[in-house]
């Protein structure tokens, strides 16, 4: 599904990724987690190339993600991006933004939109909200929508770039439940997060870098009770 | 020997009527003048943050060049100088109309695009995550939330211009300010009528912040 070779970005002098290998298999929940810094968002970033990559390749669905070849719009339609900052369009209802990307990217006529906006806002559990503004939604309601706009193109794989961490601690579980439930119905998703209870109960296998290398990776089970690194065993205990 | 200042109010009202016909001139010119100019300006302004070099210097040389010099070296320029060099005449209401337009244009583009940036990237980055083109995230996400934190700015810029038409009286347009001179030429009642003159003006820019005013507040997205 997401495969990624040698993967290197550079900002300025600055060498964020040195070099990533990762395969991603279809059906797959992987988490990486990492101190600030190490990268992880960054890889995360050059999968859907909101980022541009130094060097290496990014493949989704075999399709090379930097080949000027690629439409890119559309490998960015397969691949729903959720943000640290929700990042909703504040000019529009909860509906109007879910289904902003049927309607543009899909051409989906406006009607058949409409119903999966609706459809998709009761999944997460948001019926009743299509017509606020996101100004009055809460955070965790918020990023509840935002995961209903990336899901409404249908994508293959979904990104999650720290999803719970800009919320109140009371409102992390309602997120963290719609991501779970996602897991559990097939949904290919690499999320960046310091979640250890979602990583345990849906992650396939956690990802632990630091300075811009994958340190290590296993299940959660392996990867919490016996970390094999001193990086990864020091990084766990300051989480905890 | 001038006894003391003898306020005639008979001689406001007697000039009203042909301040009216010159103010009517004036909102012609301003409301033409500002339409073209904010069509510059979104375009320069948008010039302005493009990607490419030779685009982002065009337009930055054009506002500096109007940022730079008085308004009424360019109202002299386009209707005494522009001619010269085109071998043709330039009717004064279309010089007037032309000068608003060029020098609005150029800080409303700076208005454009302040206003573009303000926009976090983030929403750029949520619209091209969904799939939409680099065209249609601006059209679709970016404008809208940047038109709306233009109003005030814009508001300020409407309200400059109109009374920069004042300056057109150097070229003979038979605005507001020129029609005072006239009346005043022709009666010598200079207070009352420069007076009339300003309360007019006054209503002009009040009238035009109203409107502003009212747009903002439709445009508000929480509403």
């Amino acid at each position: 599904m997401i495969r990624i070779e040698n993967l290197h970005k550079n900002f300025g002098s600055l060498e964020v990724l040195k070099g990533i290998d990762l395969t991603i298999s279809k059906g797959e929940v992987t988490v990486i987690m990492g101190p600030s810094g190490s990268g992880k968002s960054t890889l995360l970033r050059c999968i859907n190339r909101l980022e541009g990559i130094t060097s290496g390749k990014v493949f989704i669905d075999n399709q090379d993600v930097a080949d000027k070849k690629t439409d890119i719009n559309f490998i960015r339609s397969e691949a729903g991006m959720v943000f640290q900052q929700f990042n909703l369009f504040p000019h529009m209802t909860a509906l109007a933004n879910v289904t902003l990307g049927p309607r543009k990217v899909r051409k989906m006529p406006s009607d058949k939109a409409e119903k999966l906006g609706r459809e998709l806002l009761g999944k997460v559990g948001l019926a009743d909200k299509a017509d606020s503004y996101p100004d009055h939604l809460s955070g965790g309601q918020k990023q509840r929508v935002a995961i209903a706009r990336s899901l409404a193109l249908q994508p293959k794989v979904m990104l999650f770039d720290e999803p719970t961490s800009a919320l109140d601690p009371e409102l992390v579980g309602e997120v963290l439940e719609v991501m779970k439930q996602l897991g559990r119905e097939g949904m290919t998703m690499i999320v960046v997060t310091h979640e250890m209870g979602f990583a345990r109960e849906v992650a396939d296998r956690v990802i632990f870098m630091d300075g811009g290398y994958i340190i290590e990776e296993n299940t959660p089970k392996e990867i919490f009770t016996n970390p094999q690194h001193q990086r990864t065993r020091e990084f766990l205990r300051s989480i905890l | 020997m001038e006894m003391g200042f003898d306020f005639q109010y008979s001689v406001m009202w007697e000039s009203v009527p042909l301040l009216l016909s010159g103010a009517k001139l004036t909102i012609i010119i301003t409301v033409f003048g500002l339409v073209i100019g904010f069509l510059l300006g979104a375009i320069t302004g948008l010039m302005k943050i493009s990607r490419n070099w030779f685009v982002r210097k065009l337009a930055g040389l054009y506002i500096e060049c109007i940022r730079g010099t008085p308004i009424m070296v360019q109202v002299m320029f386009i209707y005494f100088g522009l001619p010269m060099a085109l071998g043709m005449r330039i009717p004064p209401m279309a010089a007037g109309i032309v000068a608003i337009a060029v020098n609005s244009g150029a800080y409303i583009a700076e208005i454009v695009r302040g206003a573009f940036q303000s926009i976090e990237k983030g929403q750029t980055e949520a619209g091209r995550s969904i799939g939409l083109s680099h065209l249609q995230t601006m059209y679709y996400v970016i404008w809208p939330q940047a038109l709306r934190r233009m109003i005030p700015p814009l508001g300020n810029q409407f309200i400059i211009s109109l009374k920069d038409t004042s300056l057109l009286v150097v070229v003979g347009v038979g605005e507001l300010t020129r029609t005072g001179q006239e009346i005043v030429a022709s009666n010598f009642r200079a207070f009352e009528v420069w007076l009339t003159v300003a309360l007019m003006y006054l209503v002009l820019t009040l009238s035009l912040s109203r409107l502003l005013h009212f747009l903002e507040k439709r445009m508000d997205i929480n509403t």
